[in-house]
């Protein structure tokens, strides 16, 4: 009934798109936090190795943020 | 000539309710950026304005709802659409008053709903695919979703970064809450700047300014609505950011953050299908999820039925204020005299508020260092 009421479409895509971006794009932002913040604790225990690695980890997913919000910006203005 | 006049007035009169939509809604942008402690307030509200401003240009799919989907534009007068307004402002002045922060696009959308009602009749209003499939049902869907959203976010968070030192972590999300108080800002002025300029737009049609068989939102409409959401966030309302920051619950920056993050993409997705949202609903959906997921007792369910009761009551009562200043207006005749004179009695009731407010707040100062 509400199908025929609201276009299913798009209340739908709000949902999942919500859902996804919501909760993924914070997740991937968590990530960045983890690698931040176990780079800085490797770097000062004197493990480069380490601390490189969770670097790129923090670097990528903070790379990955920004993408997902300006893909999604460019979205909102081609609509 | 007349027609002129009254279709300044409603332009002029729209763009105050955006400066009062902006004001009213400021404490829904930042509050949680200030209760974290990521942004001070006044950053946080310059931020806030500007990004506001921002975000009315990059979508205009809001606008076109609310002037072709709701209501017949080729049916409604223009003194229906300044009575609807007027039913918005002077709700949203109330419940500025009282410090309730209810739905100003509900106000709005209510207003308008109410004075058309009365004006040009049931026939005029889209209730079914309009008011009920655009507006309703996505208000009822939008603060759940934003709600299961923050909930679902914050647990997310804690699982990733739960075993961290707590320093770090907070001090990285009050970083973030930078980029998410952003988008939030940013969410709020695709959104609610776009009722205002579709209310504008409306009124151009009823002018006979712009065809309804082809309506398109002129570019000055949506500078003017932009800058005025933006001025009315700027001033803003410190007792509204006290009761959507802190009353509610207390915080931590993670939970800001998701919280923010939960607000800005429900009404980011929301605005690119045209669905006019509340961001008061939708933000304070997140912020209580955030909140309920981590520990049910931190939230402040009385302040939260508060709110409730608040939203509840806006369409109705705007509605029914709008229907009331169309009779009022159209006592003084279909020329311009009922808007100038209406006009000038919200000026006098809003200056009235005013006063009594800024009478209240030098007995009683209320800052962001009384509540630390």
């Amino acid at each position: 009934m509400i199908g025929a009421i609201v276009d299913s479409g798009d209340l739908v895509r709000v949902i999942w798109v919500s859902l996804v971006a919501g909760i993924g794009v914070t997740a991937v932002f968590g990530f960045a936090i983890l690698g931040g913040t176990r780079a800085m604790e490797h770097g000062r225990d004197g493990r480069p190795i380490e601390a490189t690695l969770f670097g790129v980890v923090g670097a990528v997913a903070m790379a990955a943020v920004i993408a997902a919000i300006v893909l999604g910006i460019i979205a909102l203005v081609n609509k | 000539m007349e027609s002129d006049i009254i279709v300044v007035i409603v332009v002029a009169t729209a763009l105050v309710f955006d400066f009062t939509n902006g004001f009213h809604d400021t404490a829904n942008v930042v509050a949680t950026s200030i209760s974290t402690r990521a942004m001070a307030p006044p950053l946080a509200v310059g931020y806030a304005s500007i990004l506001n401003f921002i975000g009315a240009f990059i979508s205009l799919q809001v606008a076109a709802t609310v002037a072709q989907d709701v209501v017949n534009p080729a049916a409604v007068g223009l003194l229906a659409v300044f009575a609807g307004l007027v039913g918005a402002i002077a709700w949203n002045l109330v419940t500025w008053y009282f410090g309730l922060p209810s739905s100003s696009s509900h106000a709005l959308l209510g207003g308008m709903v109410g004075a058309v009602l009365v004006a040009d009749g049931a026939d005029a209003i889209y209730f079914k695919e309009g008011i009920l499939g655009k507006v309703m049902i996505p208000a009822i869907v939008a603060p759940i979703l934003a709600f299961v959203v923050g909930g679902l976010a914050i647990l997310v968070l804690y699982r990733i970064v739960g075993r961290l030192r707590p320093g770090p972590v907070s001090g990285g999300f009050r970083l973030g809450q930078v980029l998410s108080g952003g988008m939030l800002a940013l969410a709020h002025g695709t959104n609610d700047a776009q009722k205002t300029m579709g209310v504008i737009t409306l009124a151009l049609v009823a002018n006979g300014s712009i065809s309804h068989d082809n309506i398109q939102v002129p570019d000055w409409v949506v500078a003017s609505a932009a800058t005025a959401i933006a001025l009315g966030t700027y001033v803003g309302g410190w007792r509204i950011i006290k009761t959507m920051g802190s009353r509610i619950h207390k915080m931590d920056s993670a939970q800001g953050f998701a919280a923010q993050g939960a607000g800005a993409t429900v009404i980011l997705a929301a605005s690119n299908v045209g669905f006019p949202l509340s961001t008061t609903h939708t933000i304070s959906g997140a912020v209580i999820g955030s909140g309920a997921a981590k520990r049910l007792s931190a939230v402040r369910w009385g302040v939260a039925g508060n709110i409730v009761v608040a939203w509840v009551l806006t369409f109705p009562a705007a509605a029914c204020i709008g229907a009331l200043t169309y009779g009022i207006t159209r006592i003084f005749g279909t020329g311009a005299a009922g808007p100038v004179i209406v006009s000038a009695l919200i000026l006098i009731g809003a200056a009235f508020l005013f006063i009594r407010r800024a009478q209240q707040q030098a007995a009683t100062p209320v800052s962001p260092a009384a509540e630390a």
